[in-house]
C-alpha cells in the first residue's frame, strides 16, 4: 500500500542530518510556537464570546427571554432585551436568498462543467472572482442606490429597505461560492458515469437529472452549506439594505435587523459589562454556534466527496 | 435511412433544450451580473475621480460633502499592511508546522485543521467583537490603528494558513523523498526547496487574504475606525478606512456622489491590486 503523502517527512527521522541540526530545531520551535499561538486565539475566541455571553444564558429562563420571550427596548426601565426579533430576521433574510441563490447557482455550475465551452468557461472564472472579490459594503451602497431606490419609488412604501432588498442582494453576494463550488461538484462526477449514460442514449438534461444530481449531491450540500454560513454571517450589507428596525418582521416587505446589523448598531452604544453587553455577545453566540454547526457539517460532507471520486479532492 | 432505436418522445427531446437554454440563460447572468454592477460603479462614480478627490480630506458641512478620502486610504493601507505583518509570518509559520512537522493523521493536526477552517468561517462581526473587548477594552489599545490592524490580522490569518498548508500539501512526494534521502534537514529542505516552490501561491493567497480585509468593514468598525482622522496615521490613533468611510456617508445620507467615488476606489484599488498579484504571481512561477 502507498503511504499517505505526508508520511515521506518521516524519511528524515532515519538517520541525523549531517548539517543544520540547529536550524532544524528552531524551526521545529519556530512553527510549533506559531501553531500555539494560532490555536490559543482560536479558543480565546469561542471561550471569550461564551463567557461574556453567559449573563444572559446562565438559566433557562434567561435563555428564553433572549431568545423568543421579549421584544428589543433597550432604552426602557427596566430594558427589555429579547433578540427573537433579529432571529427572525436573519432567518427570513437567509431563506429566500438562499432560495434565490441556488437554483441559480446550480444553474450556473451546470453549465460551467457540462455546457460550456472551454473559453467561456474560462471567462467566467474570473467573473466569480470579481462578484466574490467585492466588499460588502459595496454591495450594500450598490443595493441601496438601485433598489432601494426603485422600491421607494414603485414600491408604495415609506422606505424603500425591507427584508426583500437585503435578500436579493445577499443572493447575489453568495451567489459566486455556490456556483464555484457546485461547478466543482459536477465536474468531479466520473466521466465513465457520463459515458455510460450518454451511450444508451439518454438526453443531457437526464444525465443531468438523474445521474450529475444524485453522484454530486454531497459538493452540492457542501456548496449550499458555504452559501449559508455567508449569508447569515454577513453584516455590512444587510445593515445598510434591510431596514434596522427592531419590530418584529412579519412579512419579507417588512424592515428588520438580522443579529449581524444588531450587534453593529448596538456595540457602540452598550457599556462594557451592561446587560446589553451581554445580550449582544449572546446574538454573537447564536451566530457562532450557527456557523459552527455549519462548518461541521461541510467538514463531514468534504470527506464524502473525496471518497465520491475517489481521492484527489 | 430509418434509425434503429426508436425516436425519443417530443417532451423528451423539448426537455432537453429547455435544460440547455436555461443552463446558458444562468451562464448568462453569471456574466451579467458582475459586469453590470463593476460597469454601474465606474459610470457614476468615474465623474468623481479627481486629484483632490484622492489626497484630500473630507470637508464640508456635513463632514463628507466635499474634499476628498485621503486618510480613509491610508488607513486602510495602514491597518492592513501591519495586520499583515502580524498574521502573514504566524500563518506561513503554522501551515510550515502543520505540514512538516505534525503527524498528519494525528489529533493535534486534525483538529488544528478543523479549527483553521472553522476559524475562517466566523462571521467577520464577530471578530469585530472579539478585538473590540479583548484589543480596545482588556488591552487598553483605545479604538486605535493597533486594535483594529490585531483584529484584521485575525481575519487574514486563516485564510492564509489554510492556502499555504494546501500548497505545502501538494509539493510532490518525490521531491519531498528525494532530497530529504539525501540528508539535509527538514529545515534546510523547507527554506530553500518548499518555501521557494510554494512561494507563487503564498503570493496569490496573501492578495485575497489582504483584498478581503481591506473591504471588510465589520472587524474595524468597533476597533479602528472613526468618521473622521487626518494626517498620518499613528499606532495609538484611530483611523479612517474606506469602507467604514463608505458605510457612513451613505448611512447617514450625507452626499451619494461622493460614496460612488469612495465605492469606485474601493473596486479599483482591489482589481488592481488582484491584477498586480496575478502578474508577480505569474512573474515568480517562471
Amino acid at each position: 500500500m502507498i503511504p499517505p503523502r505526508s508520511a515521506g517527512c518521516d524519511v528524515g527521522a532515519v538517520a541525523a542530518p549531517a548539517r543544520g541540526g540547529r536550524a532544524d530545531g528552531l524551526l521545529r520551535l519556530g512553527c510549533w510556537t506559531a501553531l500555539a499561538t494560532v490555536a490559543l486565539t482560536l479558543g480565546a475566541l469561542v471561550l471569550l464570546i461564551c463567557h461574556e455571553a453567559w449573563p444572559a444564558v446562565s438559566s433557562p429562563e434567561k435563555l428564553w427571554t433572549l431568545l423568543v420571550g421579549q421584544d428589543w427596548a433597550p432604552l426602557l426601565e427596566p430594558p427589555r432585551l429579547g433578540i427573537r426579533h433579529a432571529i427572525v430576521s436573519t432567518v427570513m433574510v437567509t431563506a429566500l436568498s438562499l432560495a434565490l441563490a441556488v437554483p441559480l447557482g446550480f444553474g450556473i455550475g451546470l453549465f460551467v462543467a457540462e455546457l460550456a465551452p472551454r473559453w467561456i468557461r474560462s471567462l467566467l472564472q474570473p467573473c466569480f472572482e470579481l462578484l466574490a472579490g467585492i466588499p460588502s459594503v459595496v454591495y450594500g451602497f450598490f443595493g441601496y442606490v438601485t433598489l432601494v431606490a426603485w422600491f421607494e419609488r414603485y414600491g408604495h412604501m415609506a422606505t424603500g429597505e425591507s427584508l426583500l432588498v437585503a435578500s436579493i442582494v445577499l443572493a447575489i453576494m453568495v451567489l459566486p461560492f455556490i456556483a464555484s463550488v457546485s461547478g466543482e461538484a459536477f465536474a468531479a462526477v466520473p466521466e465513465g458515469l457520463r459515458q455510460a449514460a450518454y451511450s444508451v442514449g439518454v438526453t443531457r438534461w437526464h444525465v443531468a437529472r438523474r445521474i450529475l444530481f444524485r453522484a454530486a449531491m454531497p459538493g452540492l450540500f457542501a456548496a449550499v452549506a458555504l452559501g449559508l454560513a455567508r449569508a447569515v454571517g454577513e453584516t455590512l450589507a444587510v445593515l445598510l439594505l434591510a431596514g434596522n428596525s427592531t419590530a418584529l418582521p412579519t412579512s419579507l416587505l417588512d424592515r428588520g435587523q438580522p443579529l449581524t446589523a444588531l450587534i453593529a448598531t448596538e456595540l457602540p452604544e452598550a457599556g462594557v459589562d451592561t446587560a446589553k453587553y451581554h445580550a449582544l455577545y449572546a446574538a454573537g453566540l447564536v451566530l457562532l454556534v450557527l456557523t459552527g454547526i455549519i462548518n461541521l457539517i461541510v467538514w463531514r460532507l468534504k470527506g464524502r466527496i473525496v471518497v465520491g471520486h475517489g481521492g484527489g479532492g | 435511412m430509418s434509425s434503429l432505436v426508436a425516436p425519443l418522445r417530443p417532451a423528451v427531446i423539448n426537455a432537453d433544450r429547455l435544460y440547455v437554454g436555461l443552463g446558458w440563460l444562468a451562464g448568462a447572468i453569471g456574466f451579467a451580473l458582475p459586469l453590470s454592477i463593476v460597469g454601474y460603479l465606474l459610470i457614476e462614480g468615474v465623474g468623481r475621480l479627481s486629484w483632490d478627490f484622492l489626497l484630500l480630506p473630507p470637508m464640508g458641512y456635513p463632514l463628507g460633502t466635499a474634499g476628498g478620502i485621503a486618510p480613509a486610504i491610508l488607513g486602510s493601507l495602514a491597518l492592513v499592511g501591519l495586520g499583515l505583518v502580524i498574521a502573514l509570518p504566524l500563518a506561513v509559520a503554522s501551515a510550515v508546522g502543520l505540514s512538516e512537522y505534525a503527524d498528519p493523521a494525528g489529533m493535534a493536526a486534525k483538529t488544528m485543521r478543523f479549527a483553521t477552517e472553522s476559524l475562517a468561517a466566523v462571521p467577520a462581526v464577530l471578530y469585530g467583537l472579539f478585538g473590540y473587548t479583548v484589543f480596545v477594552v482588556f488591552c487598553r489599545f483605545q479604538i486605535s490603528l493597533l486594535s483594529g490592524a490585531l483584529t484584521l490580522g485575525l481575519v487574514m490569518l486563516p485564510i492564509i494558513l489554510i492556502g499555504t498548508h494546501a500548497a505545502l500539501q501538494a509539493v510532490e512526494f518525490e521531491l519531498r523523498e528525494s532530497v530529504l534521502a539525501l540528508g539535509v534537514s527538514r529545515a534546510h529542505a523547507v527554506r530553500r526547496l518548499f518555501l521557494p516552490r510554494v512561494l507563487p501561491s503564498i503570493v496569490a493567497v496573501t492578495v485575497l487574504a489582504a483584498g478581503h480585509a481591506f473591504g471588510s468593514a465589520a472587524p474595524v468598525m468597533f476597533t479602528a475606525s472613526v468618521a473622521y482622522a487626518r494626517g498620518v496615521p499613528a499606532l495609538d490613533a484611530p483611523v479612517m478606512t474606506l469602507p467604514t468611510h463608505l458605510y457612513y456617508i451613505v448611512s447617514e445620507a450625507i452626499d451619494l456622489e461622493q460614496a460612488y467615488g469612495t465605492a469606485l476606489v474601493l473596486v479599483l484599488g482591489l482589481l488592481c491590486t488582484n491584477v498586480l498579484a496575478l502578474l508577480l504571481r505569474r512573474w515568480l512561477e517562471r
